[in-house]
């Protein structure tokens, strides 16, 4: 089956919808239309520019260019995770974040392109580019789950923390409760995800194949093999995060530098 | 504020701080302050809230740096590499012990697993003995350890310290959440042993029962 174009104005016609959504909040004074509005502006503004973007990336099919690009949305993404896990955009946890993501990335790129896709191109961006972005703002929410579970759980269990260090722990035991917790909450909304996928939502990647015109089955090897990608990188990112920049922000005498919690 | 010397040889002395200063940004803790601890001592630390008591106690665990001054453990001035030894040749055991989710028993085994304890791991019968000296049944082992009584975490967290053979405690408040039999049983299991106890106390009861009190 072809698929439909979307003509500008059927798009434009589209965000009348809003109207709705807009009437409620404002009805029950909820002050959000402001941040609806700059929202639904900053998503089209966003939007229209990756798409021209990678019309021209689609084009060249560089794979230098490939892996600028997922230097770039790498480097986005880390600035997103420290401002949103209310940390400060301190060296210590800038490079170490930036490193694991970077990090998780290509070993998930590496693994699902080249080992089981197995691009006739390395790096093709038809594929890297979209699987690079699922992945990595999958890694995004759940980094800032990790990283703000991790840092101000062991800022508000100080004296817990202090504790196991005086029962002869080193710092990586003594921060191991701190993480296992932290890990888990990262992990826990992938695995529910994965869980109830197909039963209670139908997947936007599967959705967006299957509106293109590839077959049902076609979608769901894809759709499978994304969420593997998802939760492999998501768990390798947060672990990563943590234990690279555990190395950075603890003082010589093993106290946590406080310096990193916004005020 | 007062200075302190003991009055016991030098070579038994284990901490000493020499002409400290400290401040938590505008507001000067301790000024000019020495201190000198020894081998054996059972010390109860008095003083109004505010007065610099958990400082001391952050400053002697290496938590804190002071501004001026020096600290020394068995003669040694404070470095990163002394801290980290100091650390595994005492116990702390803060006033409300909070150890997270789970039972009793798994929070204990965690602390005993630690690599530097791991051949200090105590037998199930040495620690239940513990825990009948401090008042405690064995079924508490089996319990969530967040809904024990604060009384009860504070002596489990006793047991542990005990457990874990260091001749050097640091208390807090020991006996804030106990009744008298409580206090008893605490006072007989680590008051007549070889330790070095420093505490932090407001009740008379123990204050009366150690070596020294060092008024803050």
């Amino acid at each position: 089956m072809d698929i439909i174009d979307l003509s500008w104005w059927q798009l434009g016609i589209g965000f009348l919808i809003l109207i709705i959504p807009a009437w409620i909040l404002w009805r029950y004074k909820t002050g959000l239309n402001k941040k609806l509005g700059i929202a639904t502006v900053r998503m089209t503004l966003q939007l229209l520019f990756v798409g021209y973007y990678l019309e021209y990336l689609f084009e060249l099919d560089n794979a230098w260019l490939n892996a600028a690009w997922i230097m770039v949305m790498v480097l986005v993404a880390d600035f997103a995770t420290i401002d949103r896990s209310e940390l400060n955009r301190k060296k210590s946890l800038l490079i170490p974040i930036f490193a694991a993501t970077f990090f998780g990335i290509i070993v998930i790129d590496l693994f699902f392109l080249e080992a089981v896709i197995q691009l006739p191109t390395f790096l093709s961006a038809q594929y890297t580019i979209p699987i690079t972005g699922m992945v990595l703002g999958n890694c995004l929410r759940s980094n800032v789950i990790g990283i703000n579970a991790f840092y101000y759980s062991l800022h508000e269990h100080q004296e817990r923390y202090r504790f196991y260090l005086c029962c002869g722990a080193t710092r990586n035991e003594a921060v191991f409760p701190f993480f296992r917790d932290a890990l888990k909450k990262s992990a826990n909304p992938t695995l529910a995800s994965m869980a109830t996928i197909g039963l209670v939502s139908l997947p936007g990647m599967m959705t967006g194949q299957i509106l293109s015109g590839s077959s049902p089955l076609i979608a769901i090897k894809y759709q499978i093999m994304i969420m593997l990608a998802i939760f492999s990188g998501t768990v390798l990112s947060v672990y990563l995060g943590i234990k690279l920049s555990n190395r950075f922000v603890f003082f010589e005498n093993d106290v946590l530098d406080e310096s990193i919690f916004v005020d | 504020m007062r200075t302190f010397s003991s009055e016991r040889s030098m070579s038994s002395q284990l901490f000493s701080i020499q002409n400290i200063h400290f401040r938590y940004d505008e507001e000067s803790v301790f000024q000019d302050f020495s201190l000198a601890i020894n081998q054996g001592e059972k010390v109860a630390i008095k003083g109004a809230s505010g007065s610099g008591k958990t400082t001391l106690f952050r400053l002697l665990l290496g938590f804190e740096h002071p501004e001026k001054g020096e600290i020394f453990y068995h003669g040694a001035p404070y470095s990163s590499k002394n801290i980290h030894k100091l650390r595994k040749e005492v116990t702390w055991l803060p006033q409300d012990l909070n150890l997270g989710s789970g039972n009793t028993s798994e929070l204990a085994d965690f602390i005993f697993e630690f690599h530097h304890n791991k051949e200090s791991k105590p037998q199930k019968t040495k620690i239940v003995e513990t825990l009948q000296k401090l008042n405690l049944s064995e079924e508490i082992l089996e319990s969530t350890f967040s809904n024990l009584s604060t009384g009860q975490r504070q002596r489990v967290g006793l047991a542990i310290c005990y457990l874990l053979g260091r001749k050097i405690m640091f208390l807090d408040e020991p006996t804030s959440a106990l009744d008298e039999r409580s206090k008893q049983k605490v006072s007989d299991l680590i008051m007549k042993e070889d330790l070095t106890v420093i505490s932090t106390s407001h009740d008379p009861w123990w204050v009366e029962r150690c070596d020294r009190v060092i008024e803050l």
